[in-house]
């Protein structure tokens, strides 16, 4: 590349012309391109400019616009979501506490359902501890009558039928003998 | 002693007393008591209320009539006649302790197994006199279940040698020990 600009400049320098004339347009050309230009610019800068500058600034308005409403959006959106997350922390603790005062009542009746079937079982037990104490003893003095009563028939019968004439006179003697005294 | 029982007690009292014949009445009356005190079949007879009156007065007449007098008879019909005949022994015991107050005695129920013989009631009589510091009239009267010994009774006052007793103080032993 160069060594193509630099073949050009020396192909131009050696024609004579100078080198900048090869750039630069010839003079009526130039200036009937300035006007052209400046009438072009004109013309733009009259009818053009404001009505791209109106779009352009209603395009910037509604982008703003919009920019404000996204931005009210995300404020409400981050409100909603405090509130969310407030209701939700809310509603955690107040989860926590139901389930907490739950475990609690829970526990209170647990305790006392546990501690009114201990209460109930131990009466039981003594109730049939003393019910067996009771029918035992019961018993025992039943058998201790009956034992008794069969002991003491059975010595009537013997010493109703050992107690001869001579006997029965030895023991009126002994009674008369003790009231002698 | 119920007043009833005292009642009839006084009017065979004096009953026999007009008669002139207490002692008697007095002792067929006991013996008549204890003949109702030891038979049951007796017992039943006199006091079974579907039995009617003439019978009851019928088995009196057969049962006392032939050893006692009239009046004794006439008063044991009246007593069953009344529907007394289980008070019998009552009203003899009342009729002999009114008899004997009247001769300032007190009287002595003495139970025994055996019959005594004359010289031991004497010498029985004797000793309750002492004891009791009364004159003393007893009526002996044999009781199977007195089992041995004497069971003596005078008014209130008990006084218990029998061997029933002691084997009721050991019955009561064994059952509380």
């Amino acid at each position: 590349m160069i060594d193509l600009a630099q073949t050009t400049i020396l192909a131009a320098e050696e024609s004579g012309d100078g080198g900048l004339d090869l750039l630069l347009p010839a003079t009526p050309e130039l200036i009937a391109g300035i006007i052209a230009f400046a009438l072009v610019f004109f013309f733009v800068r009259l009818w053009a400019m404001p009505a791209i500058n109106e779009s352009l600034e209603n395009r910037q308005k509604a982008i703003g616009g919009q920019m404000e409403e996204a931005e009210k959006a995300k404020v409400d959106a981050e409100r909603l979501r405090a509130d969310y997350e407030a209701q939700l922390a809310e509603a955690q603790a107040e989860k926590t506490r139901i389930f907490d005062a739950a475990r609690g009542e829970a526990d209170t009746v647990k305790s006392d359902l546990i501690a009114k079937a201990e209460a109930q079982a131990a009466e039981i037990l003594d109730k049939a501890r003393a019910d067996a104490a009771s029918e035992k003893a019961r018993v025992m003095a039943d058998a201790q009558r009956e034992v008794a009563n069969l002991t003491v028939d059975l010595a009537e019968k013997v010493v109703g039928s050992s107690l001869d004439r001579q006997t029965q006179l030895g023991l009126v003697e002994r009674y008369i003998a003790e009231l002698e005294r | 002693m119920s007043e009833r029982i005292a009642g009839y007690a006084s009017a065979a009292y004096a009953l026999a007393s007009a008669e002139g014949e207490l002692d008697r009445v007095e002792q067929e009356l006991f013996a008549v008591a204890r003949a109702v005190e030891t038979s049951p079949e007796l017992r039943d007879a006199l006091t079974n209320p579907a039995l009617p009156t003439d019978r009851k007065e019928s088995i009196v007449r057969d049962v006392v009539g032939a050893h006692a007098s009239r009046v004794t008879v006439n008063l044991v019909s009246m007593f069953v006649a009344q529907g007394r005949g289980g008070d019998l022994p009552e009203i003899a015991s009342a009729l002999t302790e009114a008899r004997a107050a009247s001769a300032g005695k007190a009287v002595a129920e003495v139970r025994s197994a055996v019959e005594l013989d004359e010289a031991t009631i004497a010498r029985l009589a004797a000793a309750l006199e002492r004891k009791t510091g009364r004159a003393v009239e007893v009526k002996a009267i044999v009781d199977p279940s007195v089992l041995g010994g004497i069971v003596t009774r005078v008014g209130d006052t008990v006084i218990d040698g029998s061997v029933a007793r002691r084997l009721r103080s050991l019955r009561e032993t064994l059952q509380t020990r």
